[in-house]
């Protein structure tokens, strides 16, 4: 299993829209996760960042190029549930208890679990199914569970968004700038919890974000994208100890890296000005 | 009196009618119980004289209002009297015509719900079928159907048929526009989320797309419900020759110039009209309780 990476695209491209008014929104886009990464995507507004990432999970295809979630295409990894989203929103269904929204899943496509098994070769990540109860309360959903999605805040919902993901037990997690509605307050303590419970399960992340300190933060892989046309123009490791605790955002060397991950994105901007 | 008393009950359920579309306001933490005064939406505030003394006051205005008319124009208004003394008298007569009009109306009103829904479905699934559909739904939506009936009459006859056929009509399109919006209404990160985990249709449709449009349901049914009654008055006022229901009681007693009859006959489809209503918002309150709508 370690030999397959759990995501890799292949000189992807992507345009919308015809003639001269056509957007190039990726351009030759290639990306190798190996399993159990958390991989950030970095650049400015309109630089393909979403466009790569729907792409990555199956819901759109690309024009040209290739995509392989652990091996297979994305249609297949769906259909075997291997994939976890989590939108800008949280999405959840307003007419069910935060319980029943992130159990749902599970009562869906009742037939991936078997063909999941043959695309992993083993079923150890999907045959227990996790107790959804004891996620909600690892999130700080306790006391909210049988509450319905209106009478929450909005950070908690995005937290039963995540867990949602979570308890799929996706092979690959994919997060399209899941805090960035929030204050900066509850996004700091989401980026914890959200670390916390990738700590448990070591699924392989793509993680898209605004926020330098953000990528810095959670990753073990920055990769800075640029626009016109939608690219990728660096990847960048972060060499920094797990678990991430306050102490490390004191340290030096996480502002080292958060200056590093700015200097490219500017690099990216002034490039393409020029 | 009842009557009149019905119809200030149908103006405030008709201001339900302003409803927000997404559930993404939160609710109030649960506090004073419903049936405490210092609820905000308390169960029993209308013990305070300042919630039921305008409307009070309003019938009293009404009721001299008539009673004046009705001497200044005895052809157009009868005393408020005689017709509460033709439904006293004859209230045998009311309720059995009501029941046939009330049992059509229901009749034609389950008809038009099973057909406008499984068509809804239908079109909302395949979209060749929906671009055939949709805009004559949206021109017949418009027509007054009512306006067939006598069409009917002549094709049915006399007999209940051409009634059914009259409230199932009206009831159709107003619920087969609602609900197709509904079903389609889906916020496109949530089918994202199911897509993702490649839910099959079916298991979208039963789990996402039919709750999704119950708001949009009950919001027609609402306007559907009364609008049955008046199909199939409308309906036994064109088949002349039919025996029975308030709309025949109507057309027979006008001709007769038995005014206290007629307007006890409009009395009691209003008083219909509104039972209808209620029916609709208690259901509503229950089934759609996560709904905003739900909570006014
Ligand atoms: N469905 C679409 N139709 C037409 N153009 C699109 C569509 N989706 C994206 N684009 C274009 O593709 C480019 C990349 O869009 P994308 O949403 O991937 O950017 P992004 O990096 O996610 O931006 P942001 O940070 O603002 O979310 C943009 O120029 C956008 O206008
Ligand atoms: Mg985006």
């Amino acid at each position: 299993m370690t030999g397959t990476p759990a995501l890799e695209l292949r000189s992807v491209h992507r345009t919308y829209g015809f003639g001269p008014s056509a957007t190039i929104a990726l351009d030759d886009v290639g990306l190798t996760v190996p399993a159990g990464r958390f991989v950030s995507l970095i650049g400015p507004s309109g630089c393909g960042k979403s466009t790569l990432l729907r792409i990555a999970a199956g819901l759109e295809e690309p024009d040209h190029g290739e995509i392989r979630l652990h091996g297979v295409p994305p249609a297949r990894a769906c259909a075997a549930k291997m994939i976890g989203l989590v939108p800008q929103s949280p999405a959840l269904l307003p007419w069910l208890s935060v319980l029943k929204n992130v159990t749902l899943p599970h009562r869906i496509n009742k037939r991936a679990a078997r063909r999941r098994e043959r695309i992993t070769g083993s079923g150890e990540r999907t045959t227990n199914a996790p107790d959804m109860r004891q996620l909600l309360v690892k999130a700080g959903l306790g006391e909210a569970m049988d509450k319905l999605p209106a009478e929450l805040s909005g950070g908690m919902r995005q937290r039963a968004a995540i867990v949602r993901a979570f308890g799929l037990r996706p092979d690959v997690l994919v997060m399209d700038e899941p805090f960035s509605a929030l204050d900066e307050f509850t996004r700091e303590s989401l980026q914890d919890q959200l670390l916390d419970l990738w700590d448990e399960l070591k699924t392989t992340v793509l993680f898209v974000t605004h926020s330098v300190s953000e990528a810095v933060r959670l990753s073990d892989t920055v990769v800075v994208m640029a626009p016109r046309p939608g690219r990728i123009v660096d990847t960048i490791e972060i060499d920094l100890p797990r678990p991430r605790n306050d102490r490390l955002f004191a340290e030096r060397r996480f502002h080292e890296y958060e200056d590093l991950v700015r200097d490219r994105l500017h690099s990216a901007w002034h490039r393409e000005a020029a | 009196m009842s009557g009149v008393r019905e119809v200030g009950e149908v103006s405030e359920m008709t201001v339900v009618d302003a409803r927000t579309e997404h559930a993404t306001v939160g609710r109030p933490p649960v506090e004073p119980s419903r049936y405490s005064l210092r609820h905000p939406r308390s169960r029993i505030a209308w013990v305070r004289p300042a919630i039921w003394a305008p409307f009070v006051l309003m019938v009293a205005v009404l009721a001299l209002l008539w009673h004046w008319g009705a001497e200044k124009l005895p052809y157009l208004l009868p005393p408020l009297s005689d017709i509460g003394h033709s439904l006293s008298s004859d209230l045998g007569y009311y309720t059995g015509n009501a029941m046939v009009t009330l049992g059509e109306a229901t009749a034609g009103l389950a008809t038009g719900f099973a057909a406008a829904f499984v068509l809804a479905v239908l079109t909302s699934e395949l979209p060749p079928l929906r671009r055939a559909v949709m805009p004559i739904a949206v021109v017949l939506n418009v027509t007054p159907l009512v306006a067939i009936a006598p069409a009917l009459v002549v094709a049915f006859g006399f007999g209940p048929t051409p009634k059914l056929v009259i409230a199932a009509l009206i009831c159709f399109f107003p619920i087969f526009i609602n609900v197709s919006a509904g079903l389609r209404s889906v916020p496109q990160q949530v089918l994202q989320v199911y897509r993702t985990i490649d839910a099959s249709r079916a298991e979208l449709l039963w789990h996402v797309r039919v709750p999704n449009a119950l708001p949009y349901l009950f919001a027609a049914l609402r306007i559907v419900f009364p609008l049955s009654i008046v199909g199939a008055v409308v309906a036994e006022m064109s088949a002349a020759g039919s025996a029975r229901g308030l709309g025949t009681a109507i057309s027979v007693a006008s001709s007769m110039n038995q005014l206290p009859v007629v307007y006890a006959s409009i009395a009691v489809l209003a008083v219909m009209g509104v039972l209808l209503l209620l029916a609709v918002t208690l259901v509503e309150r229950r089934v759609l309780h996560w709904h905003d709508s739900a909570h006014d």
